[in-house]
C-alpha cells in the first residue's frame, strides 16, 4: 500500500539573532580550544576550553591581535616568527594548516598543543580563521616515558649482555687457559648470540629514538675516511668468518664532512653489516668515498643475492624483508633498512640504492657538505 | 706500555678488563666510580682512562666535569665505554673531552686492546677531539 505523503513543515524562519546564537552554542561546545579571528587577525569568539587552556579572561582576550595574544613558541623556546604561524599560512594559502607546537599560558608556562588552523573563506577571500588546538601535555609525557623505560630497559639488558659477551670471548681467546674445539666453538655459538641480541637493542633503541623524535643529534667535522676505515675495521672478524674481502677506495685528498659522526657510523655500520649478512662466503665488498658538488657519497656495493625488483620499492619499510632473503637468512627483524633510512634523514642525508636479484646491491649514501665548502682550508687542517 | 685507569662500577667487567690489559702488558688499576677514580689520580698517574658513565656514587660525567687534566695532564686520553648509544651523556661526554665512545656489549678483548692501542698512539689532544 502506497504510504500516504506527508505535507512538508512549515520552515521555521530563523533570525540572524537565532544564527548567531546557534552558532555560539556550537563554537563553544566544541570540546578542543577554539579562536576565531578575523581577517585583521583580531581575536572575535574564543570558547571555554581555550580559555581555560591558555588561562585567560575572555575579555583579556576578545579584541586583541591573535599573534601577539596567543604566543608560539618552539621545543628550545625561541618565539615562531608570524611568518611560519599556521595562522598565517593558513591565510596565505586559503587551506588548513596543521602543527604540532607549544603556547605560552597567561603564567607564562609553556604548554605542546596540537592545532589546526581553518581559514574562513567568503567569496573567494579569506576573512578570518579558526585554530582549533588541543592540550597533548600528556602524549608527550607518555612518549617521553616510553623513550626513557625502552632507553633503561636496553642499558639493563645490555650489562649482563657485556659480561657475558667479554668472558665468552676471554675464555675463547685462550686467557683462562687452553680451551678444546668443541669448546671453542660451543663458545663461538654463545658469542653469535649475544651478538644478535646486541643489535635488536640497538635497531630497538634507534627506532624508538627517531619515531619519538628523541634522536639527539650533534654536528661537527669528521673526516670520512676515518670513519669508513673504523667500521671497516669493527666489521673484519665478521668478514674473515665468511672470507669475505672488504676494500676501500678513497680520494687522493682527505675527505671531511660536519655530520654526527655515531649517527653516520651507524648507518655505514648497518649498510655493511647488512651487505655481510647478504653477501655468500668467498664474496666481496667494495666500500668508495665519491666527493660530489654538494655532498660526500659513500657507496657499499657487495655481490651478494640482491633485491628482486617487486620488492625493491618496500626496502625501507618497517618489518619488510625480502622474499629472497627469507629462503637465505632467517634471523633478520627487516628493522636494519628502515632505521637506516630514518638515521639518514635526522642528519640531512640521503640514502638510494641500485640492484640486480642474484648479482648484488649497492647502496649510496649522501652527506650534504656546506655549499661554501673552505675545501683548502678543510683538507690542510687534517 | 701505559698505565690505565679502569673507571667500571661492574665488578665482573672491571676484573675482565684488568685481566685483558694486563695481558697487553699495560698497568692497569681499578676504580668502581667516579669519586673513587679522582682518589686514585693522587696516586696513580694514568695514561688513558677507560670510562663508564653510568655509576653509583660519581657518574663518568660527573668525573669529567671534576676532573682537571685539561689542564694538568692533557695528553691522558678518555676513552667512554658505556652501553648508552647515541645518548646525549654520550654527546655530553664527547663535548668534556672524550677521545673515543665504545659500546661496552659490543667490545670483544681484541677490540678493546686494539682501541687502546690505537688511543694511546693518537696524537689527538684528548680534551679537544676534531672528530
Amino acid at each position: 500500500m502506497a504510504r500516504k505523503q506527508q505535507p512538508a513543515l512549515p520552515q521555521a524562519a530563523i533570525t540572524p539573532d537565532e544564527e548567531q546564537a546557534q552558532a555560539e552554542a556550537l563554537f563553544n561546545s566544541i570540546g578542543d580550544g577554539a579562536i576565531a579571528a578575523d581577517e585583521f587577525g583580531k581575536i572575535t569568539r574564543i570558547n571555554p576550553t581555550a580559555l581555560h587552556i591558555l588561562g585567560f579572561t575572555e575579555a583579556e582576550m576578545l579584541g586583541q591581535w591573535f599573534p601577539s595574544t596567543i604566543i608560539a613558541v618552539t621545543e628550545n623556546g625561541s618565539i615562531v616568527n608570524i611568518i611560519d604561524r599556521p595562522i598565517t599560512k593558513a591565510f596565505l594559502t586559503g587551506k588548513p594548516v596543521s602543527e604540532k607546537v607549544y603556547y605560552l599560558k597567561k603564567n607564562g608556562q609553556r604548554i605542546p598543543v596540537a592545532s589546526t588552523v581553518s581559514p574562513i573563506i567568503h567569496n573567494n577571500r579569506p576573512i578570518g580563521a579558526i585554530d582549533v588546538f588541543r592540550d597533548i601535555t600528556l602524549e608527550y609525557e607518555i612518549d617521553r616515558m616510553k623513550s626513557e623505560f625502552i632507553s633503561l630497559a636496553s642499558h639493563q639488558l645490555r650489562t649482563p649482555l657485556s659480561s657475558i659477551k667479554t668472558y665468552s670471548h676471554m675464555l675463547s681467546d685462550g686467557y683462562m687457559g687452553e680451551v678444546t674445539h668443541a669448546q671453542r666453538e660451543a663458545l663461538r655459538t654463545i658469542i653469535n648470540a649475544t651478538n644478535r641480541m646486541n643489535e635488536l637493542i640497538s635497531t630497538l633503541l634507534n627506532i624508538t629514538r627517531i619515531e619519538s623524535g628523541t634522536i639527539a643529534v650533534s654536528s661537527k667535522m669528521i673526516s670520512v675516511d676515518k670513519l669508513v676505515q673504523d667500521v671497516v675495521k669493527d666489521l673484519e672478524v665478521q668478514a674473515g668468518d665468511k672470507n669475505i674481502d672488504i676494500t676501500i677506495k678513497l680520494p687522493s685528498t682527505p675527505v671531511r664532512v660536519k655530520t654526527d659522526s655515531l649517527i653516520a657510523k651507524e648507518i655505514l655500520s648497518n649498510l655493511i653489516a647488512n651487505s655481510l649478512k647478504y653477501t655468500p662466503e668467498g664474496g666481496s665488498i667494495q666500500v668508495r668515498v665519491q666527493r660530489k658538488k654538494n655532498s660526500i657519497v659513500v657507496v657499499v656495493k657487495d655481490n651478494g643475492v640482491g633485491i628482486p625488483k617487486y620488492s625493491q620499492d618496500q626496502i625501507f619499510t618497517k618489518f619488510f624483508r625480502a622474499p629472497n632473503v627469507l629462503k637465505y637468512e632467517t634471523t633478520g627483524t627487516g628493522l636494519g633498512l628502515y632505521l637506516v633510512k630514518g638515521l639518514t634523514e635526522q642528519i640531512g642525508g640521503r640514502i638510494w640504492f641500485e640492484s640486480e636479484e642474484g648479482k648484488g646491491s649497492t647502496f649510496f649514501l649522501s652527506l650534504p657538505t656546506p655549499k661554501r665548502a673552505p675545501q683548502n682550508k678543510a683538507i690542510s687542517g687534517q | 706500555m701505559a698505565n690505565i685507569l679502569i673507571v667500571e662500577d661492574d665488578k665482573d667487567l672491571n676484573a675482565a678488563y684488568k685481566i685483558i690489559l694486563e695481558n697487553e702488558g699495560h698497568t692497569a688499576e681499578s676504580a668502581f666510580n667516579g669519586k673513587e677514580a679522582l682518589s686514585k689520580l693522587g696516586t696513580f698517574e694514568p695514561q688513558l682512562i677507560l670510562l663508564d658513565l653510568l655509576m653509583p656514587i660519581m657518574g663518568g660525567l660527573e668525573f669529567l666535569q671534576h676532573y682537571e687534566l685539561m689542564t694538568k695532564h692533557p695528553d691522558v686520553k678518555v676513552l667512554i665505554f658505556t652501553n648508552m648509544e647515541n645518548s646525549p651523556e654520550v654527546n655530553e661526554a664527547y663535548k668534556l673531552g672524550a677521545h673515543r665512545c665504545i659500546i661496552k656489549s659490543w667490545t670483544a678483548p681484541q677490540h678493546l686492546a686494539r682501541v687502546i692501542n690505537d688511543a694511546l698512539e693518537s696524537k689527538v689532544a684528548s680534551r679537544n677531539p676534531t672528530e
